[in-house]
């Protein structure tokens, strides 16, 4: 980001170096980039909140939040309002300090993430060279917002929600780690614009079909995100039917809706993840990351803004495929929580390591069977399934003496 | 060797378990998936009943239909015989004398039916309540049942109105907050006006009814036991019936106005004002208190009225009587 800031210094005529306040410019431009930077993510989450409920409804064969702004888009402003403007009661009987501080424990563990969370080519508010390290750091943060609100609120609901939460997230780390490691050890770097780089734009090129290995890691990844943002199947921590709401069982008003925030927030930085670590992040098909660079002018800025929006399609995909599975499972057991992550996503992930480690040494010495298993991956793992996906789906409707109809109705 | 039998037997197994957990996984999540994504892209089963259905509601409604519960609110004085009328009280109807000025005229506070409890059960085209032409005119213009219903329909169906524009908003919004919200009647301080006019015109029964028929409701409900409001004016008038609850329409109001003009009548001189209003009638009963006694039959009627009394000459002299509004005028109850 500095750089940026340089060149835009640069670009107005002036030198950044001989300029004696350059520091008090870049601070100033960090709070801007950090006020830009938690409005984006508290308006995404608004919108996925509407989002998943048009996604619900018409999977359920409802409509949905229809009926405020077009489509019903504006219904999350409403909720946000109403939630802001409700009252912020903290329970007689809880610990209040706590109590109060918890949602901003969660907030700020969530908002982290987007410093070294890349948007596009050169939009990257941190470049770090321990990016990965930073988000699977910062991300802990928000178990201690959970056990804090299950604790200090002096209810059993709460604290069994907490614990279970607890429970779930310190699990699941070990196989999102190891999963993430995967990528890292492919590109050699932790940083989150380093590993988009190591990629390439055409899917083959991706990090998700190099190798089987890396299949599997891309999907341990994806489940243990999907646990570690409390997301259906591994609602645990707020299942309805037995813990009232969960860790925020006693919360309210805005208190409240910053969990809410978090949750909803958490599917673009789990989907964001995926999609850099996995598929390629903003990289432009037949464009390369060093075609990029030399860009200059208005050129730049379409480019930029066409990897801007590949990787927001990218993200946008996977956080609608967290709303599908939402929709599709239920809720498992703790048990069957615990076992999935200790007897299955933990043994694949370290012997994925293992392999990907001793691959990257086959690759190096003959080149050609790293390229010829991209395309069998690609083409074995990604478009037959695909096809295959497409023609279930086809069946599913056409025989039940249905037909596609996605735009009546709305 | 039995040893070894059963682990080569037991591992396959374990292993098998192990990677059929996997598949089963899996698969459940291939199928539920593509269920859950086909059932994406179907039409959703709700009705948007009823502004956004296939079929507009006013072609879906038979045309002997009957479960209207219509009131037209055009003809209706609030006098509430059908709110009485009514054996499971659906309707309630709460209504304030008064509409800002000194008139006896209704305004409507509330007009609730509680569809809820209705059964639809009488037969829709004969009207509980007799109906009545207002005074004034032989018959009044009735709508078909059904009408007021099917054009709520209509409306539904129709594409929805035009956003108002800014000049229309500003003008609305402006005749509603510009004028202060009309205030009740004071029945006490009318009804002391309305008694010194009676003491005025005491001889003189027509007038004397007229002032009489000004303290009632003026919705010629019947519910009195006379035809109408002049009837039940006229009995008091000429001391025939001294029973002030009569009027029901106008209630409390009605009776507490009647009473102070009966008891004025018998004792021949206004009752004085109240605590609350004390200030302006102390200034001028001071005078009136040092004055010798024979002008005290005169001061009632000269001057003890002049605070409250200067405005209503003046606005009975020029406008007809409230009591007696024209048809159409009815502006307050709509």
């Amino acid at each position: 980001m500095q750089g940026w800031i340089d060149s835009l210094i640069r670009g107005w005529g002036q030198d950044p170096a001989t300029w004696p306040w350059t520091q008090i410019v870049y601070v100033a431009f960090m709070g801007l980039f950090a006020f830009i930077v938690i409005n984006f993510a508290a308006i995404t989450a608004g919108i996925f909140s509407w989002a998943e409920r048009r996604v619900a409804a018409r999977m359920q064969s409802r409509v949905g939040p229809n009926r405020v702004g077009p489509g019903g888009f504006l219904q999350w402003v409403a909720d946000a309002v109403k939630l802001l403007t409700k009252e912020d009661l903290v329970p007689a009987e809880a610990d209040n300090f706590l109590f109060r501080i918890a949602p901003y424990f969660m907030m700020v563990g969530f908002a982290c993430v987007f410093v070294a969370l890349p948007f596009s080519h050169r939009l990257v508010i941190a470049d770090m060279n321990i990016g990965i390290f930073f988000i699977l750091a910062v991300t802990a943060l928000i178990v201690v917002g959970i056990i804090m609100s299950g604790w200090s609120s002096n209810s059993k609901w709460s604290l069994f929600g907490a614990i279970r939460s607890a429970a779930q997230i310190i699990s699941y780390e070990i196989p999102a780690g190891m999963a993430l490691m995967i990528p890292v050890l492919l590109a050699g770097t932790l940083s989150t614009q380093g590993i988009i780089r190591a990629q390439g734009g055409w899917p083959w090129q991706w990090f998700v079909f190099d190798n089987p290995a890396t299949f599997a890691a891309f999907f341990i990844y994806f489940i243990s995100a999907l646990a570690e943002g409390n997301r259906t199947p591994f609602d645990l921590p707020e299942a309805e039917s037995e813990l009232v709401s969960g860790y925020n069982t006693e919360y309210s008003g805005m208190r409240f809706s910053y969990f809410f925030l978090v949750e909803w927030g958490n599917m673009w930085v789990m989907s964001a993840l995926a999609s850099t670590m996995f598929l390629g992040g903003w990289q432009i098909p037949g464009v390369s990351a060093a075609q990029l660079d030399a860009m200059t002018g208005g050129r730049a800025v379409a480019f930029e803004l066409l990897s801007l929006a590949i990787f927001a399609g990218k993200t946008l995909f996977w956080v609608f495929v967290v709303m599908w599975l939402r929709w599709t499972l239920p809720r498992i057991r703790v048990d069957q929580m615990m076992n999935m992550c200790w007897k299955y996503l933990v043994p694949v992930s370290f012997a994925a390591v293992i392999f990907v480690a001793g691959w990257m040494l086959v690759v190096r010495a003959a080149p050609a069977v790293g390229t010829v298993t991209h395309w069998i991956m690609f083409l074995a793992a990604g478009v037959l399934p695909a096809a295959f996906f497409i023609n279930r789906v086809a069946r599913n409707i056409h025989d039940t003496g249905d037909k596609f109809d996605f735009t009546s109705n709305w | 060797m039995a040893e070894n039998v059963t682990t080569q037997r037991q591992t396959p197994g374990a292993i098998g378990a192990y990677v059929k957990n996997v598949r089963d996984t899996a698969k459940s999540f291939w199928e539920g998936m593509s269920v859950t994504l086909s059932y994406m892209f179907r039409k959703p089963i709700t009705t948007q009943y009823p502004d956004r259905v296939p079929v507009p509601v006013r072609d879906t409604i038979p045309p002997r239909y009957r479960g209207f519960l219509e009131v037209d609110m055009d003809i209706c004085t609030a006098c509430q015989a059908c709110e009485r009328a009514c054996p499971i009280a659906v309707i309630n109807i709460d209504i304030l004398k008064g509409d800002g000025k000194i008139t006896p005229k209704l305004r409507m506070e509330r007009f609730d039916i509680d569809i809820g409890k209705l059964r639809f059960v009488p037969d829709p085209l004969v009207p509980a309540v007799p109906y009545k032409p207002p005074k004034g005119s032989d018959a009044f213009p009735r709508r078909a049942l059904g009408e007021i219903t099917r054009a709520l329909i209509a409306a539904w169906d129709a594409p929805p109105p035009p956003f108002p524009s800014k000049e229309q908003l500003e003008g609305d919004s402006g005749a509603a907050h510009g004028k202060p919200k009309p205030a009740g009647l004071d029945p006490t301080a009318m009804g002391r006006q309305l008694a010194a006019k009676a003491l005025q015109v005491k001889e003189d029964k027509p007038k004397l009814a007229k002032v009489f028929e000004e303290a009632m409701a003026g919705t010629d409900c019947g519910d009195c036991g006379y035809a109408d409001c002049k009837g039940y004016s006229e009995g008091l008038a000429s001391g025939k019936d001294f029973s002030p609850e009569k009027c029901a329409p106008g209630g409390a109001d009605s009776k507490a106005m009647l009473e102070t003009i009966l008891v004025s009548l018998k004792s021949g001189k206004v009752p004085e004002a109240p605590a609350a209003e004390a200030p302006p009638p102390a200034e001028t009963k001071a005078p009136a208190a040092e004055a010798p006694p024979p002008a005290e039959a005169k001061a009632p009627a000269a001057e003890a009225p002049p605070p409250a009394e200067v405005p209503a000459p003046g606005t009975d002299a020029e406008a007809p009587p409230p009591a007696t509004p024209e048809p159409g005028d009815r502006g307050p109850l709509r």
